[in-house]
């Protein structure tokens, strides 16, 4: 089946299986990898994207439910010179992050929090990042990270 | 300090092992049994293959002309080489055990073909229970070995049965250590390639801690020399000793590209990843001390029995878990009458392997769980008893012959009971209890053996050999590339070691480029587990720096007429001392290095700026201590972690944010493994944790805020008295925990005798201490 989507702010059409998931389309028809998957089943978190500037795993969709719909991808947070959004600078400075496996799922959950509450407090970071499990650094310095990000992004990335 | 990692990890364009392609490629899935032992009848692969799509079937037969899988272990004669075909040929041991693969050109076509493969079983009975299976009379997990231990082991030290005798009190528990894993969020993967030009050659991308050792353990059984085997290790999405294991799969993918004339791609699901990896921990653990009145302790006495699974697992086998339990069991602790014994029954379970704390947590959980019930019997502060008996902070040989590098054994632990407010955490505790509510605290030192390298792993009772290189050049243009045969999943060596390079050659950071995870590129090294990448990385980096460095001295001090002893190479530039416009910048050196004929001294003209040097440093051993203050509600049972303090000891820190790291992640683990993580089995070897939802892990709101505190004794013996920090906060956070519930419900004087201490679990022991207490009111 053709299917149409915006992906990170490019159309994009990709010929796919019925059964096919979202994340295997990104990841396979449309290249970018940075997508992971880490259960399969929805727990993980790490395939996290955001479909209409909703959070989804990626793994729990399919590719045909994305027909005419937004996707943001961790490849759409960086500038296309390759400057880190703040969230990114910020996942770097507070050692937000070691192996990187489940840091797309998790800065897409934190850039979706940021843009629905533009001063969450750690325990709202918590409570929302409890959907992205982190097997690496505890945590500690992920939500470090996003109350950073919060700070320094203030409102502006409140959508209208 | 920004990690060198982290701008291509947080945009996304890591690339780890699923992100590997080839044209062509194929993938694989696995028929895996769905018993617990079971012989195999038959497979029969014909509807697999009518799909379209599907273009081969492979069981044990298609691949064996491969050599067995042996697992020799520490290679000790006391313990059993078990051998295993890769895929099981007429039994299946475990569930998850793979029988057949089935190679097709998509995952979905694979996994279509892989349910339609239909293998006819002939149940066994299943061996569960690991002390039934040390009996005489048990069913055999695997006929050829003659017996299901791998290997019965006992030691002793002083006069154990006199202290025991002489003792005014003796206090003995049970502990069951659950079965937990590493489940790093990427799994496990493999994607190889044959070329059958030169006698054939394997070309392999896996997900692996250690490359070098991979190679050494495969080529054989895929039949051709170690040279014609490239292992290629990506970024890794997290392993903790998982993936420092040698898997069927390891094998089984090569073999079936060669096979197939096509590059195969095999990525594990979860399920796979928790019943067919490897398992950890599961230990039937009993303690006993003697003490005398005074509260010194005289004597410890352990027995560990490993639950190891089907199969022991290479390298490793199931001794790293038991083997360790017992050969450290004085820890921190003046005692010298010390006796343990071992056993590792196999079971029809997935192997044990080496997973992050590996048989340091069961045997820090029985010791730290036993000295906590003493000091209730005795009627002492547990603090203050862990104090009366610890080392002092100078060097020590222990009863068992491990001779410590100098540490803060009691400091670290009053830093930890001074974290946690403990004099005034005691009225606190008792004006909750007013309040109805259960408030407890409870300690765990440690001494975490770090550095595994030749003596260390001698005295930890696994008598093998390890040791890393690193070779360092300085290019023509004065940038710096290292290669080293260690491998990075996490722990940002790209930046420590970078960072000590830099400051061993005098140049800047960033002209350093650290080169590891490929066979062909890399010098030869034993990889990545066991707390030792920090240790073996600097030292070996230090020496074949300092022989570079010497060599740019020289070339400076000559274009710079002075003596080698007077130049300062600091920031990629060298000036004699107290001459500062005296300089030469390391571009200059460099390319005189290379093309300054024959003006450069012998040894520079026949070695470059290249040196190639290893190091097998003497034992480290870390220290630290864990505190843990909990809350439990006797209501449901749901223990909250209110506060939980740690104090590392790893010596001279590389780099502060990185340990921390490190630090903070271990203890999350050691939150899951006390509370959260455990691989179940039915009593007939059915496994039911399969998936994260069963297997549950810590998440953001499972994990407290964390207080962390350093203290820093440079070991006496590893270069820059340096010592590892991968396994502290797991080895040390469990017993923390289970001894601040314990406390916190001693009104209650229940007894906790396994982890993970789950809700249930702790209602079924409040009821029964309801129904005693009913019991004796009624009386």
């Amino acid at each position: 089946m053709k299917v149409g989507m915006t992906v990170n702010g490019v159309g994009e059409q990709v010929d796919v299986e019925p059964r096919r998931t979202l994340a295997d389309a990104l990841r396979e028809d449309l290249a970018l990898t940075g997508t992971h998957l880490g259960c399969e089943h929805g727990v993980c978190g790490a395939c996290t994207v955001l479909v209409d500037g909703q959070p989804v795993r990626a793994c729990l969709m399919f590719a045909v439910q994305a027909e005419g719909a937004s996707v943001v991808t961790v490849e759409g947070l960086a500038g296309v010179d390759g400057t880190l959004h703040p969230l990114q600078r910020a996942f770097s400075e507070h050692h937000g992050l070691q192996c990187g496996f489940c840091t797309s799922g998790m800065l897409m959950s934190a850039l979706h929090l940021l843009r629905t509450e533009p001063n969450p407090g750690r325990e709202r970071v918590r409570e929302e990042l409890a959907g992205n499990l982190c097997r690496c650094t505890g945590y500690a310095g992920i939500i470090d990270a996003v109350v950073a990000a919060a700070a320094e992004l203030g409102t502006t990335l409140r959508e209208p | 300090m920004q990690r060198v990692e982290d701008p291509r990890l947080l945009a996304g364009r890591g690339r780890f092992v699923d992100d590997v392609a080839f044209p062509g490629m194929l993938h694989a899935a696995f028929v895996r049994s769905p018993h617990a032992h079971a012989r195999i009848v038959s497979v029969d692969a014909s509807a697999a293959l009518a799909v379209d799509g599907v273009l081969a079937v492979y069981t044990a037969k298609d691949v064996d002309w491969l050599a067995p899988l042996v697992s020799s272990g520490p290679m000790r004669d006391d313990v059993c080489v078990q051998s295993r075909t890769p895929l099981a040929a007429s039994t299946a041991r475990h569930v998850g055990d793979p029988v057949a693969v089935v190679v097709a050109r998509s995952p979905y076509l694979a996994e279509d073909g892989r349910d339609l493969v239909d293998v006819e079983w002939d149940a066994l009975p299943p061996v569960v229970d690991p002390l039934q299976a040390l009996e005489p009379d048990s069913p055999l997990v695997d006929e050829e070995l003659g017996t299901n231990n791998i290997c019965h082991a006992e030691q002793s030290a002083g006069d154990v049965d006199a202290a025991f005798a002489d003792a005014d009190y003796v206090t003995s528990i049970r502990f069951h250590s659950g079965r937990s894993t590493a489940a790093p969020i990427e799994g496990r993967g493999v994607v190889a390639e044959y070329e059958d030009r030169g006698g054939g050659r394997y070309n392999i991308y896996s997900s692996t801690q250690m490359p070098h050792l991979l190679r050494m353990f495969i080529a054989p059984v895929l039949g051709v020399p170690a040279g014609r085997v490239t292992i290629k290790a990506p970024d890794v999405g997290g392993a903790f000793g998982l993936k420092c294991t040698v898997f069927p799969e390891d094998i089984v993918i090569p073999a079936v590209a060669r096979l197939s004339g096509h590059p195969v791609k095999w990525i594990e699901d979860r399920w796979e990843n928790l019943a067919a990896g490897v398992h950890s921990k599961d230990m039937v653990c009993t303690m006993e001390i003697a003490a005398k009145a005074d509260g010194t302790m005289t004597a410890f006495r352990g027995r560990f029995v490993t639950d190891s699974g089907a199969y022991s697992s290479v390298p490793f086998s199931p001794l790293v878990d038991s083997q360790v339990a017992g050969v450290y069991l004085s820890s921190c602790y003046d005692v010298q009458n010390v006796a343990y014994s071992i056993d590792n029954p196999l079971t029809n379970k997935c192997q044990i392997g080496a997973v992050r704390g590996v048989g340091w947590v069961p045997g820090q959980l029985a010791r730290e769980v036993a000295i906590d019930r003493l000091a209730r019997t005795m009627g002492k502060d547990p603090v203050e008893l862990r104090l009366q008996n610890m080392i002092g902070p100078e060097v020590y040989t222990t009863p068992f012959g491990q001779t410590y590098d100098g540490g803060s054994y009691a400091a670290a632990l009053e830093q930890a009971r001074d974290a946690v407010d403990y004099a005034e955490f005691r009225q606190r505790q008792l004006r909750a209890r007013e309040d109805g509510r259960y408030l407890g605290v409870g300690f765990s030192p440690f001494v975490e053996p770090t550095g595994w390298a030749s003596a260390s792993a001698a005295a930890g009772g696994m008598p093998i050999p390890f040791f890393d290189t690193a070779s360092v050049t300085v290019e023509t243009d004065g940038s710096v590339t290292v290669t080293t045969g260690l491998h990075s999943d996490g722990q940002g060596h790209e930046t420590t070691l970078a960072q000590v390079t830099a400051d061993e050659l005098g140049v800047a950071m960033d002209s350093v480029r650290i080169v590891y995870g490929d066979t062909d590129s890399s010098v030869f090294g034993m990889g990545t587990y066991a707390s030792r990448s920090a240790v073996l990385g600097f030292g070996s980096i230090r020496e074949s720096a300092g022989q570079v460095r010497d060599r740019l001295t020289r070339i400076a001090a000559s274009l710079l007429e002075a003596d080698p002893s007077d130049i300062d190479l600091v920031d990629g530039v060298a000036r004699v001392k107290g001459v500062p416009d005296k300089s030469v910048p390391l571009q200059q050196i460099a390319l005189f290095g290379y093309f300054g004929g024959t003006a450069r001294p012998d040894d520079i003209q026949r070695d470059g700026l290249t040196a190639t040097a290893g190091y097998d440093p003497g034992e480290t051993y870390a220290n630290g201590c864990a505190a843990a203050v909990v809350e439990v509600d006797v209501e449901t049972g749901l223990v909250t972690i209110e506060q939980l303090a740690a104090v590392e000891d790893c010596g001279v820190v590389l780099n502060p944010t990185i340990v921390k790291g490190q630090v903070a992640g271990a203890i999350a683990n050691g939150i899951g493994i006390a509370l959260l993580e455990e691989l179940a089995y039915e009593d007939n070897g059915e496994f039911i944790s399969g998936n994260l939802i069963n297997y549950l892990y810590p998440s953001t709101t499972e994990v407290p805020s964390l207080t962390l505190h350093s203290i820093e004794t440079p070991s006496a013996v590893s270069a820059g008295g340096v010592k590892g920090v991968g396994e502290a906060g797991t080895i040390a956070a469990p017993a923390a925990i289970v001894n601040a519930i314990t406390d916190a419900l001693s009104p209650f004087g229940i007894t906790i005798e396994k982890t993970p201490v789950t809700p249930e679990y702790l209602r079924q022991l409040l009821r029964a201490a309801d129904h005693d207490r009913n019991k004796l009111v009624g009386a």
